[in-house]
């Protein structure tokens, strides 16, 4: 047996779990979990990794379609497997009778607790438009190959 | 026998009327079905989507090594 450089499982299940933090500027005012937002962004944006946080530039509007996008519920508990952490939204994330004529491409989730609405990640699915229709967004297997957000 | 209808941006309109349509996109990260009802203009009156993701996003934790 001998010692093997990682990071550590665990450490990645903390991560989810806002356990720790290296730096200085992060109070947080409640061990209950935050809430999250999934909003909607026309396929022109330039979303990406450099996403720092929700923006109004280049979401999407339109008839049925609430600015800054609806709440993502609950998620299900952070946890390990085949040495990644990972968890997924317990529901799926519905638009019901839409309209969104100009064509978006993308998913944003972001932490409407924080003050910054700092973002999660960004999820793109192809150009679409809506007419007077649903905009449904099924959510993947919670699992360590598949989960919606995971660590590595 | 009462007709169907179904709610489009013309409003309730009888479905026997309208042509109806399914698209499939297959992609290694989401499936998405689209349902499509075009009108006798050819008018696109109602359109949905639904989405299932395969996969979500990762991101790569790593530990540095000494120098």
């Amino acid at each position: 047996m001998a010692n093997t450089q990682a990071m550590c499982t665990s450490f990645k299940q903390d991560i989810l779990n806002g356990l720790h933090a290296f730096g200085t500027s992060v109070v947080r005012g409640a061990t209950t979990a935050d809430t999250f937002f999934g909003a909607l962004y026309l396929a022109s944006g330039t979303l990406g990794a450099a996403t720092t946080a929700y923006s109004a530039t280049s979401e999407v509007s339109g008839t049925g379609y609430t600015a800054a996008g609806q709440t993502v519920g609950s998620w299900n508990a952070p946890t390990t497997g085949s040495a990644t952490g990972y968890t997924t939204p317990t529901a799926n994330l519905v638009w019901t009778t839409v309209t969104l004529a100009t064509a978006f491409d993308t998913l944003l989730i972001y932490n409407n607790t924080a003050a910054g609405k700092n973002a999660v990640g960004v999820f793109t699915f192809g150009s679409q438009t809506i007419t007077a229709g649903n905009l449904t967004l099924t959510m993947p297997t919670n699992a360590a190959g598949t989960a919606l957000v995971r660590i590595a | 026998m009462e007709t169907p209808l179904i709610y489009t941006s013309k409003g309730n309109l009888p479905i026997e009327t309208l042509k109806v349509e399914a698209f499939w996109e297959n992609t290694d990260t989401y499936i998405k079905l689209i349902e499509r009802y075009t009108d006798p203009t050819g008018e696109i009156v109602r359109e949905s989507a639904h989405v299932f993701i395969k996969e979500g996003i990762a991101g790569l934790g790593e530990t540095g090594a000494f120098a």
